[in-house]
């Protein structure tokens, strides 16, 4: 790790920056570092994770950090490309393998990353999603090339069938030698804690954000009827069987309600059955499949959101629901109760009884008139969660890693053994041992000295963030390999 | 005006760039490799004469013997003649166009000729090649219907490979080329 300057804190980039650049832009803290995010999911897939990582790499840009980030070759979008701000997204042409997540080997994707690594000076790789082979995969290979690293875990998983046991053990290998970790809430931090089995200190709760202006209220709202609206996938896991029940009874109690639901999913054939059962063709609108551009606009069409999920580690659409000024109904599950006051939210057992009950309170508050004004919800909920500050909070996790240091080989090897069991735990720690020796080849083959560095697009010597004159930044090029 | 640097491939092999500029908007760069060196050659040579004696050796056929012969002259002459590329030459004139020439180690040459109503730009750009991430030169190609869109982007320096420091030498050089031409062709 010659390149990472001595004893890993302070890098070759900051040093340069302070003595090249100083004084010339105020951005340039003396702090900046060369973040990697990897996860399988990035645009063009879309999701919750996808627009997180986004989000979260336009903020950290904003504050005068390199990022770069990670992902899959798309079909056609492979190779390398530049986003807003000179975010650089490589495209790597890995094979997909089911659900968008890549085959992994643990090998075959160690020359790609490491020549990544070694050409951007990423000094922490920041992974995403815990079903992602790829943020796993590079995890273990930047652990094996002495890099700091983060991980974020955003979602939920059970205890007790065959596929979260196995999941769940592979966590366990995966996060044990993790610096930090990141949970979206205290409910999905217990839940990662028990899962891969962890000491509660190294992870740390950073809720997800809105753009709150990308979720405004509508001031025109038509008062005559009550729409109740749904936005969400037509799955299980996201309760539709619920929805489908609460729909017939809340019919035809009141007369002038409708629903508006937003998603596609395998469940949409037994809301449509349902629909059809009691023709309620004129009062159930489903609008299929919607683009995130477009949510905010089906969003405002309502006065109740509903949201029956039966598993969530941090509803983003809740909080969405509730800058658009909507009244909120929810399930009490996962890390829903941490997300928005009482005061904004009605929260029910996962049962079609409760939520019909949730959503009658709600309808009579709303005809009452006691409901806070949308515009009122949405200055309440745009100071809750900002992207802003999440970045501000993922930058203290990114100061605290660098300040511990990365497990040398044989310590982490003791690790392995002893955290996974003993049979995981020494098969584990033999790949680690033959990745090791890989990089050692691979360093052998192509030493680090032969591997350009990329001219920065992001970060305190980002092309794009200031434009220098081309001759400096060779300089700047020249000057980084002689510190090699 | 002529004018020798060596840089380094993205392979760390060596590579000597030669500047020569005619006149200030006539400039030609060649990039060339070292030679096919004798080790290399006694090294492939020697390997499939090992192999060829061991099959000998156990199935005492002499056909493998004088097969092993024709494989490795007729493998040495399609290197030569195919493969090994020695020498890699960009020649750009501001008032006509680029040509870029290899010349294969056995002589042959190869010859591309873009003029230069169809050059769009001259770029350096990244990609993943084999399980590299590389820069390389490109040459961008106006749409001839719609002159604002790229139809073709033609890589320079294909075999060669040179790492960014050589590369940024020859574009900054053909960008002064590239910015006269247009400062003269925008000329009524």
């Amino acid at each position: 790790m010659a390149y990472r300057g001595g004893g890993g804190h302070v890098k070759p980039p900051s040093a340069l920056c302070s003595s090249v650049n100083s004084g010339k832009f105020s951005t340039c803290t003396a702090l900046s570092h060369n973040i990697c995010m990897v996860s399988d999911f990035f645009y063009p897939n879309m999701g919750g994770v996808e627009s997180h990582i986004y989000q979260l790499s336009q903020c950290l840009i904003q504050r005068g950090h390199k990022v770069i980030i990670v992902t899959h070759a798309y079909r056609d979008r492979k190779g390398i490309r530049y986003l807003t701000n000179g975010l650089k997204v490589y495209y790597l042409p890995l094979k997909v393998m089911y659900n968008q997540s890549t085959a992994t080997t643990l090998f075959h994707s160690l020359p790609l990353l490491r020549y990544i690594f070694v050409r951007e000076r990423v000094t922490i790789v920041h992974s995403h999603s815990s079903f992602s082979s790829m943020a796993h995969d590079a995890l273990f290979h930047a652990k094996t090339m002495g890099l700091h690293t983060v991980f974020t875990d955003h979602s939920l998983f059970g205890f007790a069938d065959v596929s979260s046991v196995l999941t769940n053990k592979l966590l366990t290998v995966s996060l044990c030698d993790t610096n930090h970790i990141i949970c979206v809430s205290y409910t999905s931090k217990e839940n990662t804690v028990l899962r891969a089995a962890l000491k509660p200190e190294i992870v740390s709760v950073i809720p997800n954000a809105v753009d709150p202006t990308d979720f405004t209220p509508d001031p025109f709202r038509r008062h005559d009827s009550i729409t109740i609206v749904v936005v969400s996938r037509l799955v299980y896991r996201k309760g539709t069987d619920l929805l489908c029940g609460i729909i017939p009874e809340l019919c035809q109690k009141y007369q002038n309600l409708n629903f508006i639901i937003g998603g596609e999913g395998p469940k949409r054939i037994i809301l449509e059955e349902v629909r059809e059962r009691y023709q309620l063709h004129d009062r159930v609108r489903l609008l299929g499949a919607l683009e995130h551009k477009d949510v905010r606009d089906v969003l405002v069409q309502g006065h109740i959101f509903l949201n029956t999920s039966l598993t969530e580690a941090f509803c983003m659409a809740i909080v969405e629901a509730a800058s658009c000024g909507l009244q909120v109904v929810s399930t009490k599950v996962g890390g829903i109760p941490e997300v928005l006051p009482e005061s904004l939210i009605v929260l029910c057992e996962p049962s079609v009884k409760s939520l019909c009950e949730g959503l009658e309170k709600a309808i009579f508050q709303l005809k009452s008139g006691t409901l806070p004004t949308p515009e009122n919800i949405h200055n309440i909920v745009k100071t809750f969660y900002t992207w802003k500050n999440v970045a501000r909070r993922t930058e203290k996790v990114y100061e605290l890693v660098l300040k511990e240091d990365v497990l040398s080989v044989d310590k982490r090897l003791d690790r392995l053994i002893s955290h996974c069991g003993s049979v995981t735990g020494h098969i584990f720690a033999l790949l680690a041992v033959l990745n090791y020796l890989f990089l050692i080849v691979l360093r052998w083959i192509t030493p680090d000295s032969v591997i350009d560095v990329a001219i920065d697009a992001t970060g305190p010597r980002g092309a794009w963030t200031h434009h220098c004159p081309h001759s400096e930044k060779r300089g700047e090029n020249e000057k980084v390999s002689k510190t090699r | 005006m002529e004018d020798k640097r060596i840089f380094s491939d993205i392979c760390g092999g060596r590579l000597a760039l030669q500047c020569r500029s005619y006149s200030p908007f006539c400039r030609e760069f060649c990039v060339s490799c070292p030679r096919l060196s004798l080790r290399s050659l006694t090294a492939v040579t020697c390997t499939v004469w090992l192999a060829a004696y061991g099959l000998f050796a156990l199935c005492e056929n002499s056909m493998i013997l004088s097969a092993a012969i024709f494989i490795t002259l007729l493998g040495l002459l399609g290197y030569l003649h195919f493969v090994k590329i020695d020498q890699e030459t960009l020649l750009i004139i501001d008032s006509l166009g680029i040509q870029m020439t290899s010349s294969y180690a056995s002589g042959k040459e190869n010859t591309t000729f873009i003029e230069m109503g169809k050059v769009k730009d001259i770029v350096i750009n990244e990609a993943i090649y084999m399980q590299k991430v590389i820069y390389y030169l490109c040459i961008l190609l106006k749409d001839p219907l719609e002159p604002h869109n790229i139809s073709q982007v033609v890589p320079v320096f294909q075999s060669a490979k040179p790492r960014l420091d050589c590369l940024i030498e020859v574009y900054k050089s053909c960008q002064e080329v590239l910015a006269h031409q247009k400062a003269t062709s925008t000329r009524p």
